[in-house]
């Protein structure tokens, strides 16, 4: 009960509403400058279509009007729509998103599991020649945005070996998902890695390790039963914040793999100043992001004794 | 006596991969500024007959006079020529014949007049230099992370002092402001700016400097929150200092450590936001050059396997400024913070 009190607290639950709010006022002012009735209808639009159409997107009533009506169409899960098609914004998002998780998702697992398995590894091997190879690899793979790296991918192994296609989604077959994934897990594995590594040297530094491996524990127990399990906190801490930060991430991929998920909706959009397609699909990353950091921290109570004890 | 920052220098010096991160850094900044010395062109300089070439390629050209411009003659791709009386016969690569007079050459040897280049990593669409638009790349590239990051500097000290000294009503404004910008990916952030401020040049730092600025502004103020309760800041409320020269004289210098690593960081990220919006077509505009701008360029003949050292230059040279910060970042945060430097 106090677990779920410290988690779900009223007052956390408020703030995190004010902080939504915030939120939703920045996504409203994400339109082009200009007259987005304007840009939307082209230069060779006539007065009387472009009032239209500002009369159609509530731009010709006062700006806190205009805020209030977009808040109170958000509460009703309504986005408003396409300036193109005409599509209500929310149901692109729903079609687009199942691609976006699908490709977070497995590239954050991928990222995980092998962040933790070569950190750890690196750590078991410190300062030897592997350990330096996978750490320099490691800075490498931080220092490259990803839209390289996935450049870089579809040229050697999409077009000068033919291993994998060079872009498109999985309803054509899983191997479309691998590049893509690959790409997308290179920074978050990097920094997992990193960060695994440096959390299990410092615990292996601490007082309780040495004591353990004094009373005659072998080192691999010590290791893998006192040192990993303590050294992990800050690792989740990590992948959940990376979590977070793959969506943009997933962004960029998208364009590059021509992978039809919430950011290739969004560059679509862009290119066509659709405003509301990209208030809707930044909003709702946002909504996401936010909704990860809070679960995140919720699985942190929940695991860290420390915290628990309060 | 010695001040915190000459230790911190010290420990630096003593850290190989920092110093080799810094000085590639200095060799590429020193590049862009001697930008012009060391390229053979200006970056919007187009040989459309040399469009495409491989690394290495040696182009053939005539200067003739440019009668709008006497310091910049027209540059004109040939296969060969000839002087004839008092006129100037060429051929072009695709094999027309033209004639030109002579005092038209713009200068008076042959040296001064005819050329042969060589375009040391090829050349792009357009048939511009690639070395030369990558050396100005390198500038705009540095040019944009340097202000973006002083933007975020200054906004991200200013609302974090102001949280940290003031606390309170302002410290609960400024911390809302900073978990609603926490609550968007940065890069996410970059592209909805831009989408406000529409596409170019300074619109693109900008947007990733009031992006990038929240980092800095809970360090600051967290290291304000630690600094306040000290005895030497008790001391200037005793002398009656103002707020604002506590603020500037007396705690920033101490809080400066982190910011500076920080700051080195942020300045590497914004070298990948400015790639990752020009790559979008939304940052810095054709035909001024960036790195991302370049990518953009080349990126349609990787799917073909050909010239694709059009996308990996610009991209090396990028990963090589990031992994140079990197390293110079890392060895700032060793120095700042002796505990970890252990290893």
């Amino acid at each position: 009960m106090n677990i779920l009190l410290a988690i779900f607290s009223p007052r956390k639950l408020l703030y995190t509403l004010l902080v939504l709010l915030g939120v939703v006022l920045i996504t409203f002012f994400v339109r082009p400058p200009g007259d987005p009735a304007r840009v939307a209808l082209g230069q060779h639009a006539d007065a009387k279509s472009v009032q239209a159409m500002q009369q159609q997107l509530g731009l010709d009533k006062p700006l806190p009007v205009q805020i209030f009506k977009y808040v109170t169409n958000l509460a009703q899960g309504d986005l408003g729509r396409s300036i193109v098609t005409g599509k209500p914004v929310m149901e692109t998002i729903m079609e687009r998103l199942p691609a976006t998780a699908l490709l977070a998702v497995s590239s954050m697992a991928l990222a995980t599991i092998l962040g933790i398995v070569l950190g750890v590894f690196a750590a078991w091997k410190a300062n030897s020649w592997i350990d330096t190879a996978l750490m320099s690899t490691s800075l490498l793979g931080i220092s490259l945005p990803s839209f390289v790296v996935g450049l870089l991918f579809i040229l050697w192994f999409a077009v000068q070996r033919e291993w994998f296609p060079i872009s498109g989604y999985v309803d054509k077959g899983w191997e479309y998902l691998v590049l893509p994934m690959i790409t997308l897990a290179i920074r978050p594995l990097s920094v997992i890695a990193r960060i695994t590594r440096s959390s299990m040297l410092d615990v292996l530094g601490m007082d309780y390790v040495r004591t353990a491996r004094a009373k005659g524990l072998s080192y691999i127990s010590v290791f893998f039963k006192h040192a990993l399990r303590n050294a992990l906190n800050p690792v989740i801490t990590t992948v959940s914040a990376w979590f977070a930060g793959l969506l943009a991430g997933t962004y960029f991929i998208e364009l590059v793999f021509n992978w039809p998920g919430i950011g290739l909706a969004t560059f679509n959009a862009i290119e066509k100043l659709d405003y509301p397609v990209i208030q809707g699909t930044v909003l709702v990353t946002a909504l996401i992001f936010v909704a990860t950091n809070v679960i995140a921290d919720a699985v942190y109570t929940l695991i860290d004794p420390k915290v628990r004890a309060q | 006596m010695s001040t915190p920052l000459q230790q911190s220098w010290r420990r630096i010096r003593k850290n190989p991969g920092a110093m080799i991160g810094m000085v590639i850094l200095l060799v590429m900044v020193f590049m862009a500024i001697v930008a012009p010395l060391i390229t053979p062109f200006d970056p919007t300089t187009q040989f459309l007959e040399y469009s495409v070439q491989q690394p290495g390629f040696k182009g053939n050209v005539l200067k003739k006079t440019n009668p709008s411009n006497p310091d910049r003659p027209i540059l004109i791709a040939i296969k060969e020529f000839a002087v004839r009386g008092d006129s100037v016969y060429y051929t072009d690569p695709a094999g027309e014949h033209y004639r030109f007079h002579k005092s038209l050459l713009a200068g008076s040897t042959e040296d001064e007049w005819h050329i042969t280049p060589t375009f040391i990593l090829g050349t792009d669409r357009f048939g511009r230099d690639l070395w030369t638009r990558l050396i100005y790349g390198m500038r705009v590239s540095l040019t944009v992370g340097v202000i973006a990051q002083t933007i975020a500097l200054i906004v991200g000290v200013l609302l974090g002092s102001l949280a940290g000294y003031f606390r309170g009503w302002v410290d609960d404004c400024i911390m809302w402001l900073i978990n609603v910008v926490w609550s968007f990916p940065t890069l996410l952030l970059v592209v909805a700016f831009s989408v406000i401020l529409g596409k170019g040049y300074w619109q693109t730092f900008i947007a990733i400097g009031i992006s990038s600025w929240v980092d800095i502004a809970r360090i600051v103020r967290g290291q304000f929150f630690s600094i306040r309760e000290a005895e030497y800041i008790e001391a200037t409320r005793a002398f009656g200092y103002g707020s604002i020269r506590t603020i500037f004289r007396h705690m920033l210098p101490n809080a400066i450590g982190p910011v500076i690593v920080l700051a080195t960081a942020g300045f590497a990220t914004a070298i990948i936001a400015e790639a990752s919006l020009s790559f979008i077509g939304m940052g810095v505009q054709p035909p001024m050059p960036s790195w991302g701008q370049m990518i953009k360029d080349g990126y349609g003949y990787i799917a073909l396997g050909v010239k694709w050292g059009m996308t990996v230059f610009p991209a090396a040279a990028m990963a090589i400024a990031v992994i140079a910060l990197n390293l110079f970042g890392d060895g700032l945060r060793d120095a700042f913070d002796p505990r970890t430097s252990q290893r």
